[in-house]
């Protein structure tokens, strides 16, 4: 291994500065460098559940309305609130990667007492986030359960069983002739909408457990002792993307 | 360069074992600088501007998708604008909040590139959505 050398001194050209190896091309390390390959790897995961969500879309002739399905908030049973409680969710988490990235930027300047307050908020944002999931998931368990759960592809359930999905004002009124698709569209709807804010969720829930596992390490001195956060920097990165993903989910099933 | 003159044996160790001491972003341009100082208080002052610009945009986003349709505002323009909101909200994040755009442009153009393909994909799987939707209500003899 004698051929490994510091970037060579007799290096002329820049692509062998570059690239003649004994330091990172890419001034980053290993594993910084593997976190971003991981995150675009999950980007397409995510990408293949909203395209496949879009194209069930395309291919439907009616389509639940985001505005009548998203409808409810917590405290006020009954009122007609569309957007309003996921718009809180939305904030919340825009505010947790504000925090994060707060925190990173405290470990920047080895700022212990920083990155702890800093992660402590990140990890409060998370919680609330993923207990406005549960509140929201329960809602529309509800809502679907009971006599619906499962009965969107029988088509003897009635069309006024789903018709407050579509909304009920006028021009939004189902006509019979659109009885079977739209059971099939709320029945694919909510398929998406569990699966894909599922799955958003779950990354969520193992970014609080990292968050939590930073901190220990950070009260315990670890990255004082190693003297620098890197890891900080590369759980944020995760933390910004599953922000960075609500951002898309956002969009595909709350407002367009 | 300086950062990077490892001698041969210092090399060994950072191929083989602690891979972290390759570290060298925008932590070691603070060496020994306080969370106190000017420098620093100009980046916290950048991403509280940009939160506020993602709070502002996604305000935006839910008044259009609350008053768009009554307002009378036709679905495809409604729905260009949520995705050019959306888009800009995504770059704020990976460029800022992500630190991204810190970083060396191979490196930015090895995360970005692959991200081409979705343009295909989009357009492929949506157009194929629709082209089922176009055979399924249309009564051809064949």
């Amino acid at each position: 291994m004698s051929t490994i050398a510091a970037a060579p001194a007799h290096a002329t050209n820049t692509d062998e500065k570059v690239w003649g190896g004994g330091h990172s091309p890419f001034k980053v390390s290993y594993g910084k460098l593997m976190m971003w390959f991981f995150l675009l790897t999950d980007t397409f995961t995510f990408g293949a559940l909203l395209i496949s969500y879009g194209s069930t879309r395309f291919f439907s002739s009616v389509w639940p309305e985001a505005n009548a399905v998203f409808r409810s908030s917590p405290f006020f049973e009954g009122v007609n609130m569309p957007l309003v409680f996921v718009s809180f969710m939305t904030f919340v988490l825009i505010l947790s990667s504000v925090t994060m990235v707060l925190a990173v930027h405290a470990g920047h300047y080895n700022d212990k007492k920083g990155v702890i307050k800093w992660l402590l908020w990140t990890i409060v944002g998370g919680i609330t986030f993923l207990s406005c999931q549960a509140w929201e998931w329960t809602h529309l368990a509800h809502e679907t359960g009971g006599v619906l759960w499962g009965a969107f592809s029988d088509h003897n359930t009635p069309i006024s069983a789903i018709q407050n999905f579509f909304g009920t004002y006028a021009g939004h009124q189902l006509t019979p002739a659109d009885h079977a698709a739209a059971l099939q569209s709320t029945h694919d709807f909510f398929n998406y909408f569990f699966t894909i804010t599922g799955f958003h969720g779950m990354h969520v829930t193992s970014g609080v457990i990292f968050n939590i596992m930073i901190l220990i390490n950070t009260v315990n001195g670890t990255y004082e002792r190693r003297g620098h956060y890197e890891m900080v920097e590369k759980v944020g990165l995760y933390w910004h993307f599953v922000d960075l993903v609500w951002v898309f989910v956002f969009t595909c099933f709350y407002l367009i | 360069m300086s950062a990077h003159n490892h001698n041969t044996e210092d090399l060994q160790v950072l191929y083989e074992g602690d891979q972290s001491k390759l570290y060298s972003g925008v932590l070691s341009h603070h060496k020994g600088e306080s969370v106190e100082s000017a420098g620093s208080k100009k980046q916290v002052s950048k991403l509280i501007k940009v939160t506020i610009i993602l709070t502002v945009i996604t305000a935006v986003e839910v008044l259009l998708g609350l008053t768009g349709h009554a307002a009378g505002i036709p679905h495809w323009l409604d729905v260009t604008m949520f995705l050019i909101m959306t888009i800009l909200k995504a770059a704020y994040i990976v460029k800022v909040f992500m630190h991204l755009g810190d970083e060396v442009k191979n490196m930015v153009l090895t995360v970005l590139i692959p991200l081409v393909l979705f343009i295909w994909f989009i357009l492929a799987f949506l157009a194929d959505g629709h082209f089922w939707l176009h055979m399924n209500t249309t009564n051809i003899a064949r």
